[in-house]
């Protein structure tokens, strides 16, 4: 059985169309990687997924059970955890309280929340970061605080959201590395988006290709690049033609 | 088992806050053995009200996040359900202290589930609201005595424990003092508590503390119920401390603005930060109040100076007078 099944979602703002009739199943265990150049509507479908925002119309499966009409923090605890692009702070915990909140999802006492949220530090390598602000770490480090608070929710899918964003070369072989053991060692499956397809390409065992909304491709990564309408959809017309032109 | 020994846990703080918390201890036990006019009682009972207000405010408005102004239609809640069951059913202080506190409780889920679907100032402008309306009805209700409020007879022989009647300030001074120390106590374990970390989670991002499967809805409503619990508490020894309540006093705009401004110049969503505010705010309002009432035309200046505090909290630090000890601390250990 799928762990999560996408069938028809379409999302409408208004007159906006941000997914339309996209499906897709994701397995146990699965790592799979949803790109689309700018405004394709991932953000929207992780939303709609995680139960943000209602859907317009279709169904989501997850486990086994329909999540469609469920709120958010409830999908959360049948463990669906979720990343945001943008994480801010006001500055009220420090990072290992920060991972301590993931954990307090499984459990009410405070002595095994903060166990399992230092595993998680520990796991992730910045245990060391745990008494200070999230505001004082670099970027990379607040990345993967995020990771650790979501991996502390003890998630069967974790929908990562542009976790990429903003790093550099270094520091996303790095990212790479760490999602490839929480994928192996914990067993968690992985929805990501990215910009950066290097990353996805590394990491995923499928991808999905959105543009304007509609799923236009589907496969292994080293297939769907060479798909033309996956082409087209990053770098225009023009490249395609220009393909076939060489290749006559 | 565990939340008590969270309650308990005061290990994480700063041994030189434990210290001067000892000493402040110390003092408050033998205070009244100490020379002391009753002025200086009357307004060292106002400290430890208003510590407790601030504490049971600090859960939702500091910790959580939502400014509350609205904290006075609980103080009135519990001293008229105090007052009205020992004149009405000559029942004891003991007794009508926990009806108190449900009514109090009840009421607040009851307005809390539709305030809490509201943000940032439109909350704060609904717990006036709220308030007010509350203060209005009691105004013109006869059972409760209307605008005139209710006044307790005296119940026997002095000093009366079932009834909370002293001749006496110490022996309330001393009452209050065991419910500060309850209440502190349970400050301190409720911030070790699951409820207190998602309730900071939900100050810091509500969206993220959702993605974490919180109720932000439900844990708010919780906080608010607790909060209010604390409040109906001291609303209900008022009741007994002053033999006379009426709405204007007990539930009056001021004293809601007054608990939060208190909370909040001390320092939202810290431990110590409402009884410091208190200790600070307490003695300067009675003693200015007392010396510009003997001034003509300038009765209302006490006012301006709450204006001028609330506007140097907003700008020079949101965690107020504790956040600035902090940051002092922080910047020195670097």
């Amino acid at each position: 059985m799928a762990l999560l099944e996408v069938k028809q979602v379409s999302k409408h703002f208004g007159g906006l169309v941000a997914n339309q009739e996209v499906s897709f199943t994701l397995e146990q265990h699965e790592v799979l990687g949803l790109i689309g150049p700018n405004g394709a509507g991932k953000t929207t479908l992780f939303n709609c997924i995680a139960g943000f925002y209602p859907v317009t119309s279709g169904q989501v499966l997850f486990d086994g059970r329909d999540i469609t009409a469920l709120r958010d923090y409830h999908i959360a605890r049948l463990g669906l955890a979720r990343t945001f692009q943008i994480f801010q702070a006001s500055g009220d915990l420090k990072v290992l309280e920060n991972v301590m909140v993931g954990a307090f999802l499984r459990t009410g006492s405070r002595r095994k929340a903060r166990s399992a949220a230092e595993g998680c530090l520990d796991f992730l390598g910045i245990r060391a970061a745990g008494g200070n602000m999230m505001a004082d770490l670099p970027v990379a480090a607040q990345k993967r605080v995020a990771l650790a608070t979501a991996l502390a929710s003890d998630p069967k899918l974790m929908l990562l959201d542009e976790v990429g964003a903003g790093l550099n070369k270094s520091e996303l072989e790095g990212l790479v590395a760490l999602l490839n053991r929480i994928h192996r060692e914990r067993g968690v499956a992985l929805l990501l988006t990215e910009h950066v397809l290097e990353m996805v390409m590394a990491l995923s065992h499928r991808v999905i290709v959105l543009e304007s909304g509609q799923k236009i491709a589907e496969g292994e990564p080293a297939e769907v690049v060479k798909n033309p309408e996956v082409i087209r959809a990053y770098l225009g017309d023009h490249y395609v033609r220009r393909r076939e032109i060489g290749h006559a | 088992m565990e939340a008590i020994r969270n309650a308990f846990d005061f290990s994480d703080l700063p041994r030189s806050e434990l210290i001067i918390a000892a000493l402040a201890l110390l003092f408050l036990l033998l205070f009244p053995v100490l020379p002391h006019s009753s002025f200086a009682m009357a307004t060292m009972i106002q400290f430890l009200m208003f510590s407790l207000y601030g504490m049971g405010w600090n859960l939702i408005g500091g910790y959580g996040g939502q400014v509350d102004l609205g904290k006075a239609q609980y103080v009135g809640i519990g001293a008229y359900t105090t007052a009205v069951l020992m004149i009405r059913l000559d029942m004891p202080f003991w007794f009508s202290l926990p009806v108190g506190l449900a009514l109090a409780v009840l009421w607040s889920f009851i307005i809390g589930y539709p305030l809490f679907r509201l943000k940032g100032h439109y909350f704060a402008i609904a717990t006036i609201a709220t308030s007010l309306v509350l203060k209005d009805l009691f105004e013109v209700w006869n059972f409760v005595g209307g605008a005139r409020g209710l006044e307790i007879p005296l119940k026997g022989h002095l000093p009366n424990w079932l009834y909370l009647q002293f001749k006496q300030d110490y022996y309330y001074f001393y009452v209050l003092l065991a419910m500060f120390l309850v209440g502190l106590i349970y400050v301190n374990g409720f911030r070790h508590s699951r409820l207190g970390f998602q309730l900071r989670a939900i100050k810091d991002n509500e969206n993220v503390a959702r993605s974490l499967g919180i109720d932000a809805h439900w844990c708010k409503i919780k906080a608010y119920a607790t909060a209010t619990a604390f409040v109906a508490a001291v609303g209900s020894f008022h009741a007994c401390y002053n033999f006379n309540i009426e709405p204007e006093d007990v539930m009056s705009l001021d004293l809601s603005v007054l608990i939060a401004l208190m909370a909040m110049l001390g320092g939202a969503g810290s431990m110590w930060g409402p009884i410091i505010g208190a200790a600070i705010l307490v003695p300067m309002k009675s003693y200015l109040g007392d010396w510009l009432g003997g001034k003509a035309g300038m009765a209302g200046l006490d006012l301006l100076l709450y204006g001028a505090i609330i506007m140097f909290i907003a700008a020079a630090q949101p965690r107020g007078l504790y956040g600035i000890v902090e940051a002092l601390r922080v910047r020195r250990q670097r």
